[in-house]
């Protein structure tokens, strides 16, 4: 390694440099909004390195990293996507009674985590990043601690994971005892020469693990519990950034790896593709609890991306990271609603406490109505073109079985959004009394990153082509 | 200059926007400053851009903006792109002017509305609408503005909401126009299916290359398009819904079912005049549709009382003469009595306005009267609507549009002496109820105290309307009266110009006398009838068999009626055998399922750690028994 392999790496050198400089700070001065706005500074900071970056794509940094467009896109995503999260965070926090600065320090180490995994071509940078991710996350989903639910889910998202970590570590093992290597490229060589052994049953084991961090049906079942236990912006956090970089990994190794020369593999991922959609769609149908039901949600709609992932070509690249971003927007919005509405008292759970929210508050009534519409894939909103060129995807690779799925069960899953839709559209309640929203500093924080992703959202559903540019631009030089 | 072509639609969705998402908290002042502001700077911007397409044109007289890409897959790449030439200037102009002017007076008129800022969002979001609609440089594009000012009638009409009538006009409006839409939809289906893109340009030479005159697929998307046109314009059969129409506020009259949203369908067969001169059958039907419209809706605007269904009526009977002249080839005579029919009737309208507002909404035309005397300014200005109407020879702009339309279809290979008369004698009806109506309404006592408070506000639009249903016959007069032909020679460059298979000046003089007549006797007949001898009417139909027809031509010849027995209660008899719904079992039965598979799947949501880990375990299982067995 030589010291002008360090540049490349600069958008993940000055994260790691603002938790270093954060975790000082602490130490000597407590301060919430400074340590927030470094924070936020420190993402975006990042974000912007990211293009500087780009002049040196691709360029293999030692074994274990490589910088492309691919994984610029996709850090730029993580990072943009953890400065949306620290905007939501700022007014959520001030709510806590605990000290707040710490959470900073966990959420800079996630996003670090998730862009070391996007950045990886070797397993062991690969488990790295992971590990980060996760160790990360079992803390700040448990930050609350004087909420029980909190801590519960915290505890099951630890033990599950290390569950799934054995058997996505085991998988690796199974690999490399197979092939003798941990590098991406030179496993696609192996396995590419016909060669049939380990590498089967492992690459299996490799699919339990990362199946269980896209909460893909059946290893799903931990994801409304945590989801509901977990302070609502880390919440959008796992189901936007943790999600997002993992699936953009899976997408990298098997795209090397070519998964359509094994049949059987392809089946796998068509059964969990389907048994997700419906499986997420119809857990949400009757669920009383919003932020279960978004849980539920996400589950099905990476069953959708599932299906462009299994079709071939370069739509195919393109439609998962268009979708990606769309759902991103989404996902990150509709968490920032229920975020922004939370309370002294804790958060507006219950659908029932949704109950004429368009009258009492407009505005955030109107921007979780537009994120729900644009899961449900409505068009003019950036979920319907996602959607569309998934199932274009789908239908250039002749994926008829999988295109099928994904229109029956998007029937189903416009129930659920719309019956939130018109729960907050009915009357007022008669013993509703008006207690307003607590008085603490940051709305304007949220309310910016609402009106930003609100802002995308309708961008992205009237003019994709900009995006989808931007994609080809960035993919080329991988796919 | 051109390239600012995309603000044009921009300002009153801006407009609409601002009203829309912080109306409420505005003042009356500002809420009217957006609101009249937005459509006020898109006229003056659309007349700074016409002049200067007039006198800079661009190549080949025609102007393209595209915007962007909506959505790219495969050959289908719709764009949101503009494409100006010599008809959508006119429309354009149209649409901003008289929107202005109208916007201007909604101001006072609706004073003392609760829902004024709602009112200029929706005006403003139709203004809109209208203007995507008649720039879209595809049909997708255009379909989108046309669904836009379907979706504004409709909330427009319904405005004052509280009234049940109310709602069920705006319904039945949408209901009725959403037949045509339907047509149109299946339509656009064909011509991509066939040709493969939606472009219009590109469509219509397609179309040209691919087929020829007379073949069946252009005759279908024809017709399909038709239907369209038919439901939005209120022509035969899916007029009825126009007349209900005028339970909306006055001013939403005068735009939308006056001057702009009923004229789309003109505009678009004018716009599609490729595809239907490829199916000359279809265009005849055109021709008869709208002769026969223009008589029918002519004898049912002579029995109304109420005097914006007069107008209501007349509206579908000048409309009709549009279509007459669509469908004999005479597009720019078509467009022509669009452009002067626009100002005379947004004039009418508002006069009518103007009247029914100082009587505190009395709109019984017979109940009204002394007009002339107590309100002057509307009085003036709401004969000289009436006169272009009725089309007075020389000095009104009605009489060149309707002469130049008549003398087309006179002397058309397609036209000929039937459809002439058939017009002639529509001319003669229109005259008839136009000056009816004055003189019920304007002369005589006042039988309704008139309330003297029109303001400046609502007397500068009147004014400036009456002018223009002056003046703007002038630009195109027929040969044998000054052979100036701006009007026809600006929009050759866009529409095909007339082909007569004989032209005959002596012939032209001839009838033009003969309209002329038909006017004077129309007045003539209204004069004595109704100004006169106020006592004949009784007297001469008083009769049991004048009765009847009276009120069959009152009810709009009972069309109502007739659907209302060939297909609603027939529907409502059927749906009422089905009233355990045997097909709605099937959906029953989707929803048992699937709940009854929430249910199933939610008992695996237990929350016990130990079995979720069991869960991941026997995913696992399964997992590599596909692998390795498999």
């Amino acid at each position: 390694m030589k010291i002008s392999d360090l540049l490349p790496l600069l958008p993940i050198l000055l994260i790691s440099g603002v938790v270093v400089l954060n975790l000082l700070i602490i130490a000597f001065y407590r301060n919430h909004l400074l340590t927030a706005a470094l924070t936020g500074a420190g993402l975006i900071g990042a974000c912007v390195s990211t293009v500087a970056v780009y002049s040196f794509a691709p360029r293999q940094v030692t074994h274990l990293i490589i910088i492309d467009g691919y994984s610029i896109f996709y850090m730029a995503l993580v990072f943009a996507a953890g400065f949306v999260v620290t905007l939501l965070s700022y007014r959520y926090l001030e709510l806590l009674e605990d000290d707040q600065e710490e959470y900073y320090v966990l959420l800079l180490l996630g996003t670090l985590g998730s862009s070391v995994i996007v950045a990886s071509s070797h397993f062991a940078s690969f488990f790295l990043g992971l590990e980060i991710l996760s160790v990360s996350l079992y803390a700040l989903i448990a930050y609350n601690r004087n909420d029980p639910l909190g801590i519960e889910a915290g505890v099951k998202y630890l033990v599950l994971a290390a569950t799934s970590d054995a058997f996505l570590l085991f998988g690796i093992a199974l690999i490399y005892a197979d092939t003798g290597f941990l590098d991406f490229t030179q496993i696609a060589k192996s396995a590419g020469s016909g060669h049939v052994g380990l590498i089967i049953p492992g690459t299996g084991l490799l699919i339990v693990g990362l199946g269980f961090k896209l909460s893909l049906v059946p290893f799903h079942m931990w994801t409304p519990d945590v989801y509901e236990g977990a302070p609502t912006p880390i919440t959008g956090f796992l189901a936007s950034v943790s999600k997002g970089a993992v699936f953009a990994l899976m997408l990298r190794y098997f795209t090397k790896v070519d998964i359509h020369t094994n049949n059987s593999l392809v089946l796998v991922f068509t059964v969990i593709a389907v048994a997700s959609m419906f499986g997420g769609n119809l857990l949400a149908l009757l669920q009383n609890h919003v932020k279960r039901v978004l849980a539920y949600s996400s589950i099905a709609h990476f069953g959708y991306l599932l299906t462009a992932f299994l079709a071939s070509g370069s739509l195919a690249v393109t439609a998962t990271s268009y979708y990606l971003v769309a759902y991103f927007v989404t996902i990150l919005g509709a968490f920032g609603v229920i975020a922004a509405l939370s309370g002294c008292r804790g958060e507006p759970d219950l659908l029932s406490s949704y109950r004429g929210l368009f009258w009492t508050r407009p505005m955030l009534g109107g921007v979780l109505a537009a994120m729900l519409l644009s899961l449900a894939g409505i068009p003019l909103t950036a979920g319907f073109v996602g959607k569309f060129y998934v199932m274009a995807a789908g239908i250039g690779s002749h994926l008829w079985f999988l295109v099928a799925c994904i229109t029956m069960s998007s029937v189903i899953g416009l129930f659920y959004y719309l019956r939130i839709i018109s729960v907050m559209f009915s009357k007022i309640p008669e013993d509703f009394e008006e207690t307003g929203l607590p008085d603490v500093s940051g709305i304007a924080a949220a309310g910016l990153a609402l009106t930003v992703l609100t802002l995308f959202l309708v961008w992205l559903g009237i003019y994709p082509s900009s995006l989808i540019e931007v994609i080809h631009k960035m993919m080329s030089s991988c796919a | 200059m051109l390239d600012l072509l995309w603000l044009i639609p921009a300002l009153p969705i801006l407009g609409f926007l601002i009203l829309a998402l912080a109306g409420s908290r505005l003042s009356r002042k500002v809420q009217s400053c957006v609101g009249v502001g937005s459509v006020g700077f898109a006229a003056v911007l659309s007349s700074a851009i016409s002049i200067s397409f007039i006198v800079f044109p661009p190549p080949h007289y025609q102007y393209d903006q595209t915007l962007w890409n909506w959505i790219s897959i495969g050959n289908f790449s719709p764009t949101i792109g503009f494409h100006l030439d010599a008809l959508s200037v006119c429309m354009i102009l149209v649409v901003t002017v008289v929107g202005f002017l109208i916007h201007l007076y909604s101001v006072e008129y609706m004073a003392d509305d609760e829902g004024f800022s709602r009112f200029f969002a929706y005006m403003n979001l139709f203004v809109a609408s209208m203007l995507v609609l008649t720039l879209a440089d595809n049909l997708l594009l255009l379909y989108l503005g046309w669904e836009g000012v379907g979706l504004c009638s409709f909330l427009l009409i319904g405005f004052w909401y509280k009234e049940p009538d109310n709602i069920k006009a705006a319904t039945k409006a949408f209901v009725i126009t959403r037949i045509g839409d339907t047509s149109m939809a299946i339509g656009l289906f064909l011509l991509f299916n066939e040709l493969g893109t939606l472009q219009i340009q590109e469509l219509s030479v397609r179309a040209a290359q691919q087929w020829v005159v007379g073949s069946t697929t252009p005759m279908i998307a024809a017709a399909l398009l038709l239907g369209g046109a038919l439901g939005k314009s209120a022509q035969l059969p899916l007029q009825t819904w126009l007349p209900d129409a005028m339970a909306g506020p006055t001013p939403v009259s005068a735009l939308i079912h006056a001057a702009t949203m009923v004229t789309a369908g003109v505009y678009l067969i004018a716009r599609m005049n490729v595809l239907f001169t490829l199916a000359p059958m279809v265009q005849s039907a055109v021709a008869i549709i709208g002769l026969a419209t223009l008589l029918l809706a002519g004898f049912s605007a002579l029995a109304q009382n109420d005097i914006k269904r007069v107008l209501a009526y007349s509206t579908i009977s000048q409309v009709g003469y549009m279509f007459l002249g669509l469908g004999v080839g005479a597009w720019s005579a078509a467009i022509f009595h669009f452009v002067t029919h626009a100002c005379f009737k947004a004039l009418l309208f508002l006069a009518a306005g103007s009247i029914i507002l100082a009587s505190g909404h009395e709109q019984n035309m017979f109940k009204l009267g002394g007009v002339r005397s107590k309100l002057p300014v509307t009085f003036w200005t709401f004969l000289i609507g009436a006169s272009s109407l009725a089309s007075i020879p020389l000095v009104t702009d009605g009489f060149y549009s309707k002469d130049m339309i008549l003398w087309q279809v006179w002397s058309s290979p397609t036209g000929g002496f039937w459809l002439w008369l058939g017009g002639v004698f529509g001319a003669l009806l229109t005259s008839l109820y136009a000056f009816r109506m004055v003189f019920t309404a304007c002369f005589g006592p006042a039988k309704t105290q008139l309330k003297h408070r029109s303001s400046n506000i609502i007397h500068i639009p009147l004014i400036i309307l009456a002018i223009l249903s002056i003046v703007v016959g002038f630009v195109e007069l027929p040969h044998n009266i000054g052979n100036f032909h701006l009007f026809s020679d600006f929009l050759n460059s866009a529409l095909p110009s007339f082909q007569a298979d004989k032209i005959d000046t002596n012939n032209e003089l001839a009838l033009e006398i003969i309209a002329g007549i038909s006017c004077f006797l129309g007045i003539l007949i209204s004069y004595v009838f109704y100004f006169k001898r106020p006592e004949y009417p009784e007297r001469f139909f008083g009769g049991c068999v004048s009765q009847k027809i009276h009120s069959l031509w009152q009810s709009g010849w009972g069309f109502d009626w007739i659907y209302d027995s060939v297909f609603v209660r027939p529907f409502v008899r059927i749906t009422r055998l089905n009233r355990n719904d045997f097909i709605d079992s099937f959906y029953a039965l989707v929803s048992f399922v699937t709940t009854s598979l929430h249910k199933g799947l939610s008992l695996t949501q237990t929350g016990r750690l130990r079995q979720y880990a069991l869960g991941i375990s026997i995913g696992a299982v399964l997992v590599l028994l596909i692998l390795v067995w498999l």
